[in-house]
């Protein structure tokens, strides 16, 4: 049996973000401040505050930003396939298909405004003329844009729409549910199918090229791996078991590694890609007379993770 | 993989790198980012249920008959320079019994 992976949404007392107050004909954002209001997550701390330390410090928290204080994002404007002259240029659809995971709630909730800005932003963070107060506060843009609790608990939490319909409005999904969520907005918790099966994650921790764009780019490749090269051997375990273990009875939403913690992170590999090494030396003969002296290193890399490694 | 004689002198270095490697497929040449990659054109990386066996045979120059052999497993992120240490063995290698 699996174990419960998934955190339990306790009450909340304060409301969420303002995306479940629009009416039913959502009012797209103009900005990156709009956007991130709609889908701001800051009011879950109140109860779930352990949780919410644990995402903040997650790359769920910088989808758009990259490790190591990076700006993913700058090669993509500046010198890809979907690079643009000027940011007036930028739409939604045409410059950012990454959205698609890293931002989703922008694909069907921003207007092209908020892809100009984002690209404005990218451009003032990389231009080596800009002072650094305008790089910094350009950088301190792009970060505002999150998947937050709201987007993977209601955006993203319903797979089989056709038959259940779309995400509703005021409501979270999640391990159980929950009638009565003291959230002024999103007053019900209802369970999720798909929340603690793999292809939940599989979502964005994708199968390969986005072949649905003009330019088929490919990013993550994860769930292909799970699926054709971990499953097929025999793997049972899910993505949540061992990247949402608990930690004091919840499930971790850090989502590990945390790439920019290097020590933990080389601790987690460590455990879990093991490196066996054997030597000899000794005297390798050819030929009769013609004695080599040699060293034989053996070395045997495997490891525990339910996919290749790397792939992301 | 480096070894060393007993002087500090670097006899050998070899290094294996495992991971997807994808072009654009407009020309040959490998990229790396997402924005860039279409698709794989060949996978070396750490799979599943297997392992990735080598052997490295380090002839010695003459005269030596020893080597300091060190091993460093890392995790190399966006650039060679952010490398994440997995594994770093050391072993004294001599032909002496």
């Amino acid at each position: 049996m699996r174990p419960k992976t998934m955190a339990a949404i306790l009450l909340v007392a304060l409301p969420l973000g303002t995306w479940a107050a629009q009416p039913e004909t959502v009012k797209k954002a103009k900005t990156i401040d709009e956007l991130a209001g709609m889908f701001d997550s800051g009011s879950c701390k109140q109860c779930h505050a352990e949780i919410f330390a644990q995402w903040e410090k997650s790359h769920h928290a910088r989808p758009l930003m990259g490790v190591a204080d990076g700006l993913m994002m700058i090669p993509v404007v500046r010198s890809s396939a979907f690079q643009v002259k000027e940011p007036k240029e930028a739409t939604v659809a045409k410059t950012f298909p990454c959205f698609k995971c890293h931002l989703p709630q922008a694909v069907t909730q921003a207007e092209d405004s908020v892809a100009v800005e984002l690209a404005e932003a990218l451009f003032i963070a990389s231009d080596k003329d800009k002072p650094d107060k305008d790089k910094a506060a350009a950088k301190a843009k792009v970060a505002k844009l999150q998947i937050t609790c709201i987007v993977c608990h209601n955006e993203k939490a319903i797979l089989h729409r056709r038959v259940l319909g779309e995400p509703e409005k005021g409501v979270l999904y999640g391990s159980k549910d929950i009638p009565a969520h003291g959230d002024k907005i999103f007053t019900k918790v209802k369970k999720s199918v798909v929340m603690k099966e793999s292809v939940y994650c599989g979502q964005c921790h994708g199968t390969g090229p986005n072949y649905e764009y003009d330019y088929p780019f490919q990013c993550a490749t994860l769930y292909a791996s799970y699926q054709n090269n971990y499953l097929a051997k025999g793997g049972f375990h899910s993505c949540q078991q061992c990247h949402m273990g608990k930690v004091d009875g919840k499930a971790n939403h850090l989502f590990p590694p945390n790439w920019n913690d290097k020590e933990a992170t080389s601790a987690l590999l460590s455990k879990s890609i093991s490196l066996d090494v054997q030597t000899l030396g000794y005297q390798w003969l050819r030929k009769a007379g013609q004695l080599t002296p040699i060293i034989v290193v053996n070395t045997k890399i495997s490891h525990r993770a339910g996919h290749r490694i790397p792939d992301g | 993989m480096t070894a060393r004689s007993a002087d500090g002198k670097e006899i050998f270095r070899e290094e294996r790198n495992y991971h997807p490697q994808a072009t654009n497929c407009l020309n040959e040449k490998m990229v790396y980012g997402a924005q860039n990659k279409v698709t794989y054109v060949r996978d070396t990386s750490l799979q599943p249920y297997e392992s990735k066996d080598e052997t490295f045979e380090i002839k010695l120059p003459e005269g030596v008959r020893a080597a300091d052999v060190t091993l460093e497993l890392n995790y190399e992120l966006h650039n060679p320079d952010y490398k994440i240490p997995i594994h770093k063995v050391t072993r004294k290698v001599s032909l002496d019994r």
